[in-house]
């Protein structure tokens, strides 16, 4: 049995390796696009982490950030959703500037992009990265999509903000958001 | 007139949900935010996609597949499915639900927009792990001359239903990962100690365990950072191992294809109706009243048993106690237990009643004497050999 399991873990690795390797190798966007699903959909499995890890995966999820095809965006996120809630994964994630850039996708036209991005923020804050996950500029784009159409979009962020915030911080976010639209000419109510 | 036979019209959809809703669970509306007669969105998410037919083939898996992703976000517990033939098999598509773990609710879909003769339903599932072994076993399958086209549908969860859906699939990893920890921990410590045999001393040996140790700990960190660094982390609790051997974390369960789809509908078809277990704290607020219940096969794997699983297996124990009672006479195995006392003889006052009644009372005793669950053994018939 012992056998059995170790020879299944390394032809998992073997695979996984060439998935890695036909990404880095490929001309073909349309290949490079399957792979990356692959990549991401096996990111969603606990068992494959360590393997994932080790071909230095969640860089080649970040590097996918900044791509300009909007769905390798897409899938890129959803790989780091998919690995963030491990802890190992999440350091490796952190060490590679995850915040930053997943941050700035929050502006993104697509809803699995925004929604993937928010997850993996989540899973992204610690004690230690409160502060940047949880910076006035992000509360506020969670207080609007926490108003949003969309009702998966509203959940989520809502979620955001009641687990990963305190209330004094959403509360500032809230002033904050008052401040600019009068800013912007819209009057306020009079006392 | 016209307003009339709207109320009418409005009457019947009424009646037909109520009569419709699953038994026994008065749960919130499924989609309480915006009040449930609003017409359905139609999702991108929902749209089936074009099959991918350009996969080299050593990626290539054993079903043509979709190029999508999935993340938590996506799955849910609630799922859609369209082109039910509409010739009144709402039950059946439901039982056949139910075959992959606990339905809570159901309804139809009436103002979805539905392919001619087709119906559309929504189905909510106790987990989402039965959700998504539904989802990959009824998806593109026929059922009743139809073809059903699943989905998920996360946009009727609650934002309560969100975040306990974040909250298990994050208890999952973090389990996965603890293990993962206390495997490699094993492996080096056996290896160190088939080689602190030879020349090291024990104190270095220890002090690199430490080390390790707290290095495994520094990356088993949560997000809840309260953790006493020098002390190793405490298991979670119990329930969680039941809900992760309900996943099939070791081995035996779901494993994906080539593509990585984690969508192996494996576990559930040996036990039809597999109540979802209830017991971990994430999901026992979601409750509402559902029975909990365990599959008794998997009970003996772990220490902590909940107290109906306890009250059931020592039901089963009365029970087999019970048997020898009934082929007491000529029995010649060993009698384990007290045996219990014969049941009183009934005197009807009459010889033929009475004749009667010990009649009927031998009969009983020997189909008591036939073992419960004995399995029904099909008559393999010899293969013609053409």
């Amino acid at each position: 049995m012992r056998r059995n399991e170790s020879t299944d873990v390394s032809e998992r690795f073997e695979y996984l390796q060439t998935l890695v390797t036909e990404f880095q190798d490929t001309d073909s966007e349309e290949a490079k696009l399957q792979v990356l699903a692959n990549l991401a959909n096996f990111a969603y499995d606990p068992k494959n982490t360590e393997h994932l890890l080790q071909l230095q995966v969640p860089d080649l999820f970040l590097d996918m950030l900044t791509e300009e095809n909007e769905e390798l965006v897409e899938f890129g996120m959803g790989g780091l959703c998919n690995l963030s809630m491990d802890p190992d994964c999440r350091d490796a994630i952190l060490q590679g500037g995850g915040i930053s850039l997943v941050t700035t996708r929050l502006s993104s036209r697509r809803e699995e992009t925004v929604l993937s991005a928010i997850t993996t923020l989540m899973n992204l804050t610690t004690a230690a990265t409160r502060p940047q996950t949880t910076e006035p500029g992000v509360l506020q784009c969670m207080l609007r999509f926490s108003l949003a159409d969309s009702p998966r979009l509203r959940s989520l962020a809502s979620v955001f903000l009641q687990d990963c915030c305190s209330r004094e911080q959403v509360r500032q976010a809230e002033q904050q958001m008052q401040g600019l639209q009068a800013a912007v000419g819209i009057p306020l109510p009079e006392d | 007139m016209q307003a009339a036979a709207l109320d009418a019209q409005f009457a019947l959809i009424l009646k037909s949900v109520n009569r419709k809703r699953c038994s026994g669970v008065m749960a919130a509306p499924v989609n309480s935010s915006s009040g449930c007669w609003k017409v359905p969105e139609v999702y991108k998410h929902h749209e089936q996609q074009k099959v991918c037919i350009s996969r080299p083939k050593y990626r290539e898996g054993r079903k043509a597949k979709a190029v999508k992703v999935y993340t938590i976000n996506l799955e849910s517990q609630y799922l859609m499915v369209q082109g039910v033939p509409a010739i009144g098999v709402m039950m059946e598509l439901i039982q056949l639900c139910a075959l992959y773990g606990t339905v809570e609710e159901y309804r139809p879909l009436d103002e979805y927009p539905a392919e001619e003769f087709t119906e559309v339903y929504l189905v909510k599932f106790q987990k989402l792990t039965s959700a998504r072994a539904a989802k990959r076993n009824m998806d593109e399958k026929s059922f009743y001359g139809g073809v059903l086209h699943v989905c998920y549908v996360p946009e009727y969860e609650t934002v309560e239903d969100t975040r306990l859906k974040l909250q298990d699939r994050r208890s999952y990893v973090m389990r996965a990962a603890w293990n993962r920890a206390k495997e490699k921990k094993e492996k080096e410590a056996t290896n160190e100690g088939s080689s602190s045999s030879e020349t090291t001393s024990t104190s270095d040996t220890s002090v690199t365990r430490r080390e390790q140790t707290s290095e495994n700990l520094t990356a088993g960190e949560t997000s809840n950072d309260s953790h006493d660094p020098d002390f190793p982390l405490l298991p979670l609790p119990p329930q969680q191992h039941y809900f992760f051997r309900h996943e099939n974390l070791h081995g035996t369960g779901p494993t994906e294809d080539k593509m990585g789809t984690l969508h192996n509908a494996v576990t559930n078809l040996k036990r039809p109706q597999v109540e979802g277990l209830s017991t971990d704290p994430s999901s026992s607020n979601r409750g509402q009243g559902t029975k909990r219940r365990m599959s008794s096969n998997q009970a003996s794997e772990f220490r902590f048993l909940p107290r109906t699983t306890h009250l059931e297996s020592r039901k089963r124990k009365m029970e087999e106690a019970a048997e020898p009672s009934a082929t007491v006479s000529g029995e010649d195995g060993p009698l384990i237990g007290p045996k219990l006392p014969e049941p009183p003889k009934v005197d009807m006052e009459d010889d033929s009643l009475n004749t009667t009644v010990s009649l009927i009372r031998n009969t009983m005793k020997q189909v008591e004497s036939v073992p419960d669950l004995k399995a029904v053994e099909k008559k393999i018939k010899p293969r013609r050999r053409i």
